[in-house]
């Protein structure tokens, strides 16, 4: 697609979107302000009696423990599965090129399955097999994470220098080991890059699962939500900022000494001692849990699935009104994440933090609280962000969108501004020295470096945002999300997975829509990214990734 | 070109060290879990829709109490979503559930033979309140045809499994005469039935529903705003939350099980102090005997209304 046919969509997109949503009358309402305003005034004074913070302080660990634990599974998952859904794995496989491409699809198609159901939907499935166990809320964060994590070590692996690779398989080494020695050092500064992002999403992920009987700040806030103790919700989402905002630490430093500008993976102790840290949390989890992954192959699992399955297929549907939906659903995320990606655009260059600028107090001190405001939008759950919505805005899909779009806004921020930060500063100096003012140097010489960066988080961003969707339901925005709860309410399996079908299918159009878009804005970029790839440590890795 | 050969080993001793440890763990689980039930534990699960944050932290004293009249080991499982706990009980890992009508509904047709044992005092004559933000236009009327005037409004549910602040609303809607797609925009399912209230306080939606009891409870407190909202309609008495048990029980715990938990509900006396604090958490003034034939109603209204398949 050219630049100018992909700008044209994406406004058309918009404009069909926005037509779609907008309701009738008004969509302020003013009523609700002393609502809003009582809810932030709790905020002064949080619950924070012993006991109660005995209860915030378990359920953080219990949180931290599903994260930790969901983290390593999707990651062995991710292993297992990107090698198999890469194309260097098939095109080694010595196939014709028409057998294993079909193959090649066929496994990257089966990827998109657990990617199109959301952890909390996973949850409820997980749980009428399993029971009540902790497991389900590891499988719940694992699984799908685990796809996703299959889909872009894929591309790492495939994104990677294949010489050592064809060297060992030209001198007679298996596709496996030649994987391992050839292939999988040289990626590995970048699966290791992405696996800390996928923790700190896990984490996320963790503190939404609690209404599965997974318990930790999921479960505590659901309670403290349903009768509306504010002072009770204030002290459960600082424990979340706290333990949302060690995490993205955490990930941040791992990320920038794996894959930065500046990075020297090989050389760096402190990454070590960083990855040790987070490795200990295993065995620890595992005890906090008390987890007992026999249950997997009691004979209950099994009946259970068995009769799972019976119930939920065939799927039964009223396709029309399935369509509709989706579009609906379509509509509403598209809304969700152009507005979350203009605003996380503004807010990341007011957040990020560049090495060497000469910057004032008061923009260091605007940075400062533009990082907070971020760390706040993604830590508080989206159930909750559509709750306050509806205090000042009238119940549509608009209401649902504008909810999913402030706590992305969070989440991008946050990535586009490591993406400022990490970018190379001399075409903005020499600007800076000719006497440009600062803020123009940015716009000519900084932005137009990172824009396909921040392209690609956005469309990486709105495929996760179509997921979403299901858990807004208080705001009224209809949509697939809307029947399957009905759906799950009412234990219509056949119905469910009808549903579950058509969110699977809109996440796997949305996929190949954002690889398309991806594809055009990096192609104009790469013949510079072929020069500086010569140029980067080995391992560097071009193309940003994050779901 | 040296890579991770080195200053990564800390991280190579960390993993064996987990492997083993995780290996450790899963040999000691896999001991104790293979055993057949020596000493079966009763699970106990309570969802109710006032305050249920108070009861899930201080359950110990239903489970402690439990625990001395029955002589078996209690456990209490907190799940705060209906949906969830009809499916723990389907696949018997709650032996004991405090169900809203229609989820005890669910329950006892997903569970055969699983059977009602207790319900409250103000269970066998449950109301839902209609209320409707002044702003609105929407006057208070006295019967069920009243609900018309919602019509062209905007209107809230509570959750989406609520007896009381979805399926008997919805049924009275339907008696009225009026579609969901009679609102204006979408029904909205706020959650909760004190979301409910607060939502319609503050226009956000134009009227709401919700349940008797945390009406009457928010009007005590002081902590709704009759300047902007009030009450339009009560609904006829209905059979609401019960307590059921399943049908397992008897052969796990011994025969007659069932009885004996009927019986120790029945018995907290509102006399007695630490009775009475169990009886609050449940917002009951004493707990009485309930059937199965209460709910037929429920089950009705829940297959016409879909909830119910």
């Amino acid at each position: 697609m050219s630049r100018r046919a992909t700008t044209l969509l994406v406004v058309v997109v918009l404009a069909a979107a926005l037509a779609s949503v907008a309701g009738d009358g008004d969509l302020l309402n003013t009523g609700g302000v002393p609502a809003l305003r009582e809810f932030f005034a709790a905020a002064l004074h949080p619950r924070v009696d012993r006991a109660f913070l005995q209860v915030v302080g378990d359920a953080a660990l219990t949180t931290l423990a599903y994260a930790v634990l969901g983290t390593v599974l999707s990651i062995a998952l991710g292993l297992v599965g990107g090698v198999l859904v890469s194309q260097t794995w098939w095109r080694a496989s010595g196939a014709l090129p028409r057998t294993w491409v079909s193959r090649w699809l066929a496994t990257r198609a089966l990827m998109a399955v657990p990617r199109g159901v959301h952890e909390v939907v996973w949850g409820l499935v997980l749980l009428s097999v399993l029971g009540l166990d902790p497991l389900v809320a590891v499988l719940a964060i694992g699984l799908p994470f685990g796809a996703v994590c299959s889909k872009v070590f894929s591309e790492i692996l495939d994104e990677t220098p294949r010489a050592p690779f064809e060297a060992l398989r030209a001198s007679g080494a298996g596709r496996l080991a030649a994987l391992l020695y050839g292939l999988a050092p040289l990626a590995l500064p970048d699966l290791l890059s992405y696996s800390a992002y996928r923790f700190e999403c896990a984490i996320r992920s963790a503190a939404i699962l609690g209404i599965v009987g997974a318990g930790g700040l999921g479960f505590q806030l659901a309670l403290s939500f349903q009768s509306l103790r504010y002072d009770e919700i204030w002290t459960l989402l600082a424990a979340l900022v706290v333990l949302c905002g060690a995490t993205d630490g955490w990930s941040s430093a791992v990320r920038r000494r794996c894959t930065g500008s500046r990075a020297r993976p090989e050389r760096d102790r402190v990454l070590g001692w960083l990855i040790v840290a987070a490795v200990a949390l295993v065995p620890v989890s595992v005890v906090l849990l008390r987890l007992d992954p026999t249950v997997l192959v009691q004979d209950r699992a099994r009946d259970l699935t068995v009769t799972l399955a019976q119930q939920a297929w065939p799927p039964e549907a009223d396709w029309g009104v399935l369509v509709s939906l989706s579009l609906d659903t379509l509509m509403m995320s598209v809304i969700a994440a152009a507005l979350s990606f203009a605003g996380a655009v503004l807010l990341a260059v007011l957040a990020a933090r560049p090495a060497d600028d000469g910057r004032t107090v008061a923009r260091r001190v605007l940075g400062w609280c533009t990082r907070q405001a971020l760390l706040f939008f993604r830590a508080v759950p989206s159930p909750v962000w559509a709750l306050l919505v509806l205090f000042v805005w009238f119940p549509g899909p608009l209401a649902g969108a504008l909810a999913l779009a402030l706590y992305n806004v969070g989440i991008l921020g946050r990535l586009m501004a490591e993406a400022v930060e990490d970018l190379d500063r001399r075409p903005q100096r020499a600007l800076l020295a000719a006497g440009v003012s600062p803020a123009r140097a940015f716009l000519y010489a900084g932005l137009p470096t990172v824009w396909h960066r921040f392209v690609a988080y956005g469309m990486y961003r709105w495929e996760v945002i179509v997921r979403e969707t299901v858990v807004v339901g208080v705001v009224g925005a209809g949509g697939l999300g809307r029947l399957l709860a009905e759906q799950t309410a009412s234990f219509h399996y056949a119905g469910a997975s009808a549903t579950l079908l058509a969110l699977i299918a809109l996440t796997f159009l949305v996929d190949l829509t954002s690889a398309a878009v991806r594809r055009s804005g990096s192609a104009r970029l790469s013949s510079r990214a072929v020069r500086s790839r010569s140029e980067r440590a080995p391992g560097y890795r071009r193309s940003p990734r994050t779901l | 070109m040296r890579l991770f050969t080195f200053h990564l080993a800390p991280v190579r001793h960390a993993l064996a060290l987990s492997v083993c440890l995780a290996i450790a763990l899963l040999t000691s689980a896999c001991g104790t879990s293979s055993a057949a039930e020596p000493d079966p534990v009763l699970r106990v699960g309570a969802i109710p829709d006032q305050d249920p944050e108070v009861l899930q932290r201080l359950n110990d004293k239903l489970t402690r109490h439990l625990a001395a009249e029955l002589d078996v080991k209690v456990e209490y499982v907190p799940v705060t979503d209906y949906t969830a706990a009809v499916t723990a009980f389907r696949v018997g890992d709650l032996d004991l559930v405090w169900f809203g009508g229609l989820t005890g509904v669910q329950a006892q047709l997903q569970v055969p033979d699983a059977e009602p044992i207790a319900q409250r005092d103000i269970d066998a004559v449950f109301r839902s309140v209609f209320i409707a933000n002044k702003a609105s236009g929407v006057e208070p009327f006295d019967d069920t045809a009243g609900l018309r005037a919602l019509a062209g409004h905007t209107f809230t549910f509570g959750s989406e499994t609520s007896t009381s602040g979805r399926l008997m609303p919805q049924f009275f809607l339907a008696e009225a005469g009026l579609a969901l797609t009679d609102f204006r925009g979408e029904a909205g399912f706020s959650g909760s039935h004190d979301s409910t209230v607060t939502l319609v306080e503050s226009a956000s939606y134009d009227a709401g529903v919700l349940n008797e009891q945390v009406w009457e409870d928010r009007l005590a407190d002081g902590s709704v705003d009759l300047e902007k909202v009030q009450e339009v309609w009560r609904t006829p008495t209905y059979h609401d939350y019960h307590w059921v048990a399943r049908p397992d029980v008897d052969e796990r715990f011994g025969d007659g099980f069932t009885d004996r938990i009927r019986d120790t509900l029945l018995a907290l006396d509102p006399a007695n102090r630490e009775d009475s604090e169990i009886l609050e958490l449940f917002g009951a003034t004493r707990f009485i005997p309930t059937e199965a034939s209460n709910y037929q109603d429920i089950e009705k209204i829940g297959r016409e209304v879909g909830l119910v398949r």
